[in-house]
């Protein structure tokens, strides 16, 4: 979008950090991303974190809004190995434009052909922020399109916008996360509850009209959800946080 | 151990050496290691006029041996934000308060920077600020501060937009005062229970606000 005369960044920041605030899912974020970024020009974003040697770069992503055709390419070809991005991303604090990051065009071919690959789907130009987290995690916001409003002027408020964005996203899955691990189902509870009653797993089965092999495998889940080393402990652990009642 | 001092003008008798040492490794550590030239003296020290009567420092100390500090001084007086960088509260405009203080000189020293420490310091002022009745601090931090201290559970409000200063992103914030804040910096860094120390005698420091003890 070509800057108006009325277009006040500083406003657009803070409208979108403050309405962040009422959002209440990655999607809803995720438009309102498009909306705001929109206006400085960006069609395509992605939220994630940066894999070690030993992750899958796929893996890593908390949410995109990504050209299809170029997620399964970058995944394919392994390019956040060589991708110069994702380099300077790890090595700065600073947030950057995409043509910043350096490489050699000589000795680097890969980092070359994924810069170049990277335009065909309307990724000419973008903006990386990155994230440092204080225990060791990396990750960054990272902001493409093709005709960019990309000043000295406009890459504060972007800067906010992308640092709130992934915070309020990593928030939201966190407490997904949490949630679908952790909190119990109504089996689950009721083989507990058996349980806690003194009945075997085999008569727990009976009780429920459910084979024993089963009734074991809710009490593991319910174990491993309460972080609970056995079957007793779960009861134990479950009972103290009123999951069951004695 | 690591633990966390809480030095004020009623206690400071029992700190002198210890907030010397403190004052030459700040000016390691904002003189000599980040360049921060306007701030360099002959005696490597670093102490300005927000180094008063009224400022209190949360200083990590293990052994004897400082490995950290930061330093509060209350908005209702001369402080950074209103006097020297107004301009990074534009948006929102500076708050001030008897329960808004400002925290600066934020540090950790280099061969503690792996985390845990920092997850200390930043238990440390939520826990003072929930003690004495501080409901917000404002400050200037680095930008790429802001997720990190997002991850250890504050809840920043950005008082105007990032500025470069001293070729360091930097915004002015308001953190609020909050125990969840709290509990979540103690879980990051693996502590359980206060990290503040409070040695020799102690004055409340807002005194509208009546103490338990």
């Amino acid at each position: 979008m070509i800057e108006s005369a009325g277009f006040d960044h500083a406003q657009e920041a803070f409208d979108f950090v403050e309405l962040l605030d009422k959002l209440s899912s990655p999607d809803e974020i995720m438009n309102q991303m498009e909306k705001s970024l929109g206006r400085f020009g960006f069609e395509n974003f992605i939220l994630t974190g940066l894999p070690n040697p030993h992750q899958k770069a796929e893996q890593m992503v908390l949410a995109r809004k990504w050209p299809q055709g170029w997620f399964e390419i970058y995944i394919k070809e392994n390019y956040v190995a060589v991708d110069p991005v994702v380099r300077l991303c790890r090595n700065s604090v600073n947030p950057f434009d995409w043509g910043e990051a350096p490489f050699n065009r000589d000795t680097e071919p890969r980092a070359l052909e994924v810069m170049n690959r990277a335009s065909d789907f309307r990724m000419a130009n973008g903006f990386c922020i990155p994230i440092h987290g204080l225990t060791g995690y990396e990750a960054c916001v990272s902001l493409g399109g093709v005709n960019l409003d990309l000043s000295p002027r406009t890459k504060p408020a972007l800067h906010l916008m992308g640092m709130y964005a992934f915070e309020h996203i990593r928030q939201l899955m966190t407490q997904k996360n949490e949630s679908r691990f952790d909190r119990l189902t109504a089996r689950e509870r009721e083989v507990l509850t058996w349980t806690a009653v003194g009945k075997t797993s085999a008569e727990v089965a009976e009780i429920m009209n459910l084979s024993k092999r089963t009734v074991d495998e809710y009490s593991v889940r319910a174990a491993r959800k309460l972080r609970a080393q056995n079957k007793t402990h779960a009861v134990v652990k479950a009972l103290q946080q009123r999951l069951i009642s004695p | 151990m690591t633990q966390i001092h809480v030095v004020t003008s009623a206690n400071r008798h029992l700190y002198e050496d210890t907030l010397d040492s403190y004052h030459r490794i700040r000016h390691d550590v904002f003189v000599t290691e980040r360049g921060w030239r306007a701030v360099a003296r002959a005696d490597g020290r670093d102490i300005d006029s927000y180094d008063r009567g009224d400022t209190v420092y949360l200083i990590a100390i293990d052994g004897d041996r400082v490995v950290g500090g930061q330093r509060l001084t209350p908005t209702t007086a001369s402080h950074m934000l209103g006097d020297i960088f107004p301009d990074l509260a534009a948006v929102k405009g500076v708050p001030t308060g008897p329960s808004v203080w400002e925290a600066s000189r934020y540090f950790v020293v280099r061969e503690r920077r792996s985390g845990r420490t920092d997850c200390m310091m930043l238990a440390a002022v939520q826990e003072f600020g929930l003690d004495e009745g501080i409901t917000h601090y404002s400050a200037v931090i680095e930008t790429w501060w802001l997720p990190r201290l997002q991850e250890a559970g504050f809840v920043v409000r950005p008082l105007g937009l990032p500025t470069l200063i001293e070729n360091q992103w930097a915004l002015a914030a308001e953190v609020e005062v909050r125990e969840s804040s709290r509990d979540r910096a103690r879980a990051l860094g693996g502590i359980t229970g206060s990290v503040l120390v409070r040695r020799g005698p102690q004055i409340p420091l807002i005194p509208q606000v009546e103490h338990a003890t």
